[in-house]
């Protein structure tokens, strides 16, 4: 209140002047404002704009780069660590249910419940053995759909119909090359992963020692819209983390086994200590795990419905607030999501029009 | 064609718009840094990782890009305020450079103290009115202000004269201790 003009202005200024208990209470106010800007003054920053531009332009870090996306950022909320969580468990849930006659790929999705208790003790199964890339995946950011296809293979990114009103124009696309893991099973490392957390756990089947998952992934392509931290929409820079929308397409994902069937697994699996009721059911009455995509839905912090997609059934989560929403489906060998802070029924229809 | 050629004329666009928008705020994104940490290098520090972090994301020409930058900058800055170590060596940075300047050493003591006792009473406010605080006195409108925060006009008024008793208190609890 001290010099700016939007502080008093039209009527209220009016009223000031011809008001003595007003002028008086302003002037304590402006006092005090101008106290605390004695208390805030500092010597002024003598900068050199040119030479600060060089420096900035120089950083690796002013080119795009998928591994430094703000979602992926350790300042992260809730929201944002429920799609990190799901994208987590949906990986070991993959791994976990993937040997299906020896032999997974999914054709079709479906949602399970998840709590943190599930997430938790489906990530003591990374400790019963070893995982080996035996082709690592190649992530970049590009700002051109051809540089994206050519890193993936020749896939090209989806082709957004309209986007929805307020949706920035701006885009990032992204490509990954196929990457292939594989992940040894060992009685050894599982007992000795058990006795270091103090746990007790069943014994793991003669037959699944040893016994690996060959997991290949992507090719995938993928854009990211807009704006980022918009901060016209919220009150703090914490709040906002999801990019405002996220396409990607990827290959499904195939799994190969030896000598463990999917029931062994589903069986070991659901016998680990910590594993939720409502996983367990929901995971039983799957019928054919090894054609099912199951995705992961953080009861804490998202709801999940299914929904007709491009003629096939896939899985929606989120809801009309605008806060986050996301759809994911699998179609003629690859699977799609459609997520960010967009209402659900914008997500669907963005789904619906996607060449 | 002519794909390549369209997207180097977006790349060289995008990267003009940038420094415009570098040449525009960087001063006053260093002024905000600077008002919160008391400290010119480390204030540039701040504003460049702030400019950095923003290329790396956003457009150059979306008006909400100044809006976007001076948040970025109080939090940035009051983030790092609020890192122990850091505190320690800024002092120590600043006890240096006041050392170079003429005034007569009382009151460079005095000073000193003053603005360590101003920093510390500001690191232990709420982030909201820390920043509606420094953002006004870097000079920034009220409207400018209440862009940065994406709060309406209307409350700045308030926010700023419950943040200043906030900061009053803050101060006379720290001498007090």
């Amino acid at each position: 209140m001290v010099d700016d003009l939007d502080a008093k202005a039209g009527t209220d200024a009016d009223h000031l002047d011809g008001c003595a208990e007003c002028q008086a209470r302003f002037k304590t106010i402006s006092d005090d404002a101008s106290s605390i800007a004695t208390l805030l003054a500092v010597p002024e920053a003598r900068v050199d704009v040119r030479r600060a531009f060089e420096t900035v332009m120089r950083a690796p870090k002013t080119q795009p780069a998928l591994g430094r996306l703000p979602f992926l950022r350790p300042r992260t909320r809730p929201l944002t660590l429920m799609f990190v969580a799901a994208v987590a468990a949906a990986a070991l849930v993959v791994v976990a249910f993937a040997a299906g006659g020896f032999f997974f790929q999914p054709t079709t999705v479906k949602a399970v419940p998840i709590t943190v208790a599930d997430i938790q003790a489906l990530s003591q199964l990374a400790d019963y053995g070893t995982v080996t890339w035996t082709k690592e995946p190649q992530l970049q950011a590009t700002t051109s759909a051809a540089d994206a296809a050519a890193i993936a293979g020749g896939m090209q990114p989806p082709v957004v119909a309209q986007l929805p009103a307020g949706v920035s124009t701006t885009v990032t696309y992204g490509g990954m090359s196929e990457a292939q893991a594989t992940f040894t099973f060992s009685a050894a490392k599982a007992a000795a992963a058990a006795a270091a957390k103090g746990k007790t756990l069943p014994k793991l089947p003669a037959e699944i020692d040893g016994a690996t998952l060959t997991i290949t992934v992507g090719p995938a392509v993928g854009e990211i819209y807009g704006a980022m931290n918009k901060p016209t929409t919220g009150s703090s820079t914490d709040q906002i983390n999801l990019p405002q929308l996220i396409i990607a397409k990827s290959a499904s994902p195939k799994v190969t086994s030896t000598q463990v069937t999917a029931q062994q697994l589903e069986a070991y699996i659901l016998a680990q200590p910590g594993i939720s009721d409502q996983l367990t059911n929901a995971i039983k009455a799957i019928g054919d795990p090894s054609t099912t995509l199951l995705i992961p839905v953080p009861i804490e912090y998202a709801t999940s419905t299914p929904v007709n997609v491009q003629g096939v059934e896939g899985v929606a989560l989120g809801d009309n607030t605008g806060v986050g929403s996301g759809v994911v489906w699998v179609k003629n060998g690859s699977v799609y999501v459609v997520a960010g802070s967009i209402k659900q029924s914008d997500a669907i229809g963005i789904a619906n029009n996607l060449k | 064609m002519n794909l390549g050629a369209r997207r180097m004329t977006a790349v060289r666009t995008d990267d003009e718009a940038f420094e415009a928008l570098f040449t525009a705020e960087y001063g006053r994104v260093v002024g905000i840094a600077n008002r919160v940490l008391a400290d010119p290098h480390e204030a540039e520090d701040v504003a460049q990782e702030v400019f950095i972090d923003f290329h790396r994301l956003h457009a150059a020409s979306a008006d909400y890009a100044p809006a976007w930058l001076h948040r970025a900058a109080a939090h940035s800055s009051l983030n790092r305020l609020r890192g122990a170590r850091r505190r320690q060596k800024r002092e120590f940075a600043q006890a240096m450079e006041e050392g170079e300047r003429t005034l007569d050493p009382q009151t460079q003591l005095e000073m000193g103290e003053d603005r360590r006792r101003v920093r510390e009473a500001l690191g232990r406010m709420a982030p909201k009115p820390a920043a509606v605080l420094v953002l006004r006195a870097s000079g920034l409108s009220y409207a400018e202000v209440a862009q940065a925060l994406g709060v309406g006009i209307s409350q700045i008024g308030t926010l700023l004269r419950r943040a200043e008793d906030t900061l009053r208190k803050e101060v006379t609890r720290g001498t007090s201790n």
